[in-house]
């Protein structure tokens, strides 16, 4: 293997784990905000008593999120050292932003609300509440201002060689921003939503008197069929804003090998990148060209077309069809829209369940939105595949290519090794956590649980 | 405003910067690599973690803040600096990585060995935080083999001499002397007798490494004999000096917020020192002082520099107001409770 492959699984890895984490704490954070503001207005202890306990569950996530995130700002240094100079006038600036008005908003405040409980009135409590979940959305802003800038560049032009940046404004309201990032923070907002149903489901499978988790199952239900109805129509919105700015991804994601007037969509297939066709799969006539033009006849550029495309525009001429991992980025795409739609039905059954009252008593389906706790997460994870994997061969579409991204004085024999150490140290803290995770859960159904708890007389 | 108005103002800020870092996150290391000598007993334990619990993360974000205004601002560097001690920042990264979760993770399992291996994690951490800074510090004082396109090609071994190890060993025993300054100012009783002893013990060390390095200056670095600042490089390291005397005297009074002003004021002299000492180089070239990375040579362009410099005036004083509310709320005395770590 070389340097290069290496430093881009690193970087996939890092970013991988440390994408399990801040999902959560964004979405949970947004959850905590609406519960604990119950309690405030309407003084019900039991709002009380979800938010303390779910903010253990935050805690662990947090930490391990901070824990896992310093690497990833490191990294672009470290392993990718002639993309950080390339780019970095530009897209250094969103990560100083970042730190200087979203992480420092939600670190601090982080402390003082997890800390803080016995020192503050609830409303000033519930405040730091919503200073910590709106800091790590607007952490969520910064890094996706970054991330999309990868995707669609504006707002600089090329001087000696290297862009440079001439609006700050078009840097961040670049053209993939704003379908990115609310698909983002809505996925987020999905995976708190059915972790807090999840885990509730979890307790009403054990007791279903439980008014505490009872009420916990309601809001994250009424929270959650909003959000995994609107998420589906940003996915719909972000694959638009793919169609008009990465015409090499769109063919990715959709394994369109040519272009076509009336091309089908692929529900299913096995992408055969070496001869640049399927070995199987199942089509629906007309759909994609009706989703992607809103004509049936429309024309979609394949990957033949979209090549040809970049060729002219960016006056890159060295593209082979080989270069570009279909398979990838066809199968992530298409397991998280899948899984977008089971989720969105999900939460429509258990609306219609929760209506008729037979919802806390329905083992099976409780069962269901257990083992469903996670799959936001898998197709959070598998989005992101398909938004990072599809700008290859590209770093900066367009602009900047990987092979030229990587630093040139790393060995083989260095990244091996940290490659290793992160497997190794990342393995730990995943399954710490999810230790910590199953241990909390199990005191509170041994009534370990310290909601009601005097101070320990410490 | 110029060019180069905007990058002297950045090399400036980049030193206040680390400056905030070292100041507010060094008695984070501080403590946590003082935790396995100072306490004694669970509940000292407990006093000296939860001294630094609900505010460590958020003091945390001033390095996080320093990795990306040196990316926004001297993209090279960050490239050049980074990749160059690649497994030295890896070392720092994992470091940082089990620090991170050790406070919450120890607290959560009562248990006597759990918290025991936790409380080696850090301890360990902290100690091997604070030596490698000095390491990476010193060797960028003494300058690394940059080759004409700015690149360092430098094994992990080359960076561990004597230079560098006594530029590790200064700012190791700073951050114990800030962390015991820290204890000082936020216990009570015989724990804070103890900050008291360490903190004087770890301010002579800091004393005498710092001499030591000055005396060996001139040997691996001779561009710090030729200060294109003069005077001023002079007088920062008297600076240290003064601010560690300051702590040892301090400690002597029944003064609890002293010790940690006087500390302060010493880790102000030592970033001031590296700030000199390399103006208006960031990162010299031991190959060719034409290969260096000078502020002049390394920065964004004039536009990105505005756009981050009006950022960093209007968030600098919000993460001051955001800071002296946290600090507010929790006294100046630990006082434990269920919440605690």
């Amino acid at each position: 293997m070389d340097a290069l492959l290496l430093a881009r699984i690193q970087f996939g890895l890092t970013a991988f784990f440390h994408f399990l984490y801040p999902p959560l704490t964004i979405g949970l954070g947004a959850l905590l905000v609406i519960t604990e503001g119950i309690y405030v207005y309407s003084k019900n202890e039991d709002y009380l008593k979800i938010t303390r306990f779910f903010v253990k569950l935050f805690a662990i996530n947090f930490v391990v999120g901070v824990a896992t995130g310093i690497v990833l700002e490191f990294q672009f240094g470290t392993n990718w050292s002639q993309y950080s100079a390339y780019v970095g006038t530009i897209f250094g600036s969103p990560l100083a932003i970042e730190g200087l008005f979203a992480f420092f908003m939600e670190s601090i405040f982080v402390g003082v609300m997890l800390f803080g409980w016995n020192r503050l009135s609830p409303k000033a409590h519930w405040v730091s509440t919503i200073l910590t979940a709106f800091g790590s959305a607007l952490s969520g802003v910064w890094i996706i201002v970054a991330n999309s800038w990868m995707q669609t560049p504006a707002g600089y032009k090329i001087v000696n060689g290297k862009p440079i940046m001439t609006n700050f404004l078009h840097v961040v309201f670049n053209p993939y921003f704003s379908a990115e990032f609310t698909h983002t923070i809505m996925g987020a907002w999905e995976y708190g939503a059915f972790f807090m149903a999840g885990v509730a489901s979890w307790f009403l499978m054990k007791n279903n008197k439980d008014m505490v988790m009872r009420k916990a199952l309601k809001v994250a239900i009424i929270a959650g069929i909003f959000i995994s109805v609107i998420q589906i129509i940003l996915g719909d919105v972000s694959a638009k804003e793919v169609v008009k700015y990465q015409p090499t991804k769109l063919a990715m994601m959709e394994a369109q090998w040519k272009t076509q007037k009336d091309a089908p969509e692929v529900l299913f297939t096995v992408p055969n990148e070496a001869q640049q066709k399927d070995y199987f799969s199942i089509k629906v006539p007309y759909l994609l060209s009706m989703l992607a033009t809103g004509n049936p006849y429309g024309k979609v550029m394949g990957l033949d077309g979209a090549i040809k495309y970049i060729a002219h525009k960016d006056h890159i001429t060295n593209l082979k069809p080989s270069m570009f991992p279909v398979d990838a980025v066809y199968t992530t795409f298409h397991i998280m829209m899948y899984i977008g739609f089971y989720l969105a039905g999900i939460m429509l059954i258990a609306l219609i369940l929760f209506w008729k009252d037979k919802l806390y008593n329905n083992k099976f389906f409780l069962k269901v939105l257990w083992y469903s706790t996670f799959l936001p997460l898998l197709a959070l994870e598998m989005g992101w595949c398909t938004t990072e994997i599809g700008r290859q061969p590209f770093t900066v579409y367009g602009l900047l290519e990987t092979q030229n991204s990587v630093s040139p004085n790393v060995s083989v024999f260095e990244v091996v090794l940290s490659l290793a150490m992160f497997i190794t140290i990342y393995l730990i803290l995943l399954s710490f956590a999810l230790f910590l995770f199953k241990k909390e859960l199990k005191e509170r159904v041994e009534g370990k649980d310290e909601l009601n708890a005097k101070p320990k007389g410490v | 405003m110029s060019l180069q108005f905007l990058q002297i103002l950045w090399f400036i800020l980049i030193a206040v910067i680390i400056l905030g870092w070292a100041v507010m996150d060094g008695f984070d290391y501080g403590v946590g690599g003082l935790l396995a000598f100072i306490a004694k007993g669970d509940r000292e334990k407990k006093i000296t973690i939860n001294s630094i619990g609900p505010v460590w993360d958020g003091n945390q974000v001033w390095l996080i803040l320093g990795g990306g205004a040196i990316f926004a601002a001297f993209p090279q560097v960050y490239a050049s600096v980074f990749s160059g001690f690649y497994l030295a920042m890896m070392l720092v990264v994992w470091l940082i990585i089990f620090r991170a979760v050790s406070f919450e993770f120890r607290s959560r399992v009562e248990n006597e060995s759990w918290k025991k291996r936790w409380d080696i994690v850090i301890t360990v951490t902290g100690l091997g935080i604070g030596f490698l800074l000095g390491i990476a510090l010193a060797n960028v004082l003494r300058g690394v083999p940059l080759n004409k396109n700015h690149i360092d090609f430098e094994s992990l071994f080359s960076l561990l001499n004597i230079f560098a190890i006594v530029g590790g060993l200064i700012s190791l025993s700073m951050f114990l002397m800030h962390g015991s300054t820290y204890l000082v100012m936020k216990t009570e009783g015989k724990l804070q007798q103890r900050a008291r002893k360490y903190g004087t013990k770890f301010a002579y060390a800091f004393i005498i490494f710092t001499v030591i390095f000055l005396l060996i200056s001139p040997i691996f670095a001779h561009r710090l004999l030729n200060n294109s600042l003069g005077i001023l490089g002079d007088i920062m390291p008297i600076i240290m000096i003064i601010g560690a005397v300051g702590v040892i005297l301090a400690m002597k009074s029944n003064n609890d917020i002293k010790p940690f002003m006087m500390s302060i004021l010493s880790i102000i002299g030592t970033v001031a020192s590296v700030a000199v000492g390399l103006f208006p180089d960031i990162l010299p070239s031991t190959i060719n002082p034409k290969y260096s990375l000078t502020l002049f040579n390394s920065s964004s362009n004039e536009l990105t520099l505005i756009v981050m410099l009006i950022a960093t005036l209007i968030g600098l004083p919000l993460i001051v107001i955001y800071a002296a509310y946290a600090y507010k709320k929790f006294g100046l005395k630990v006082k434990l409770d269920e919440d605690s770590y």
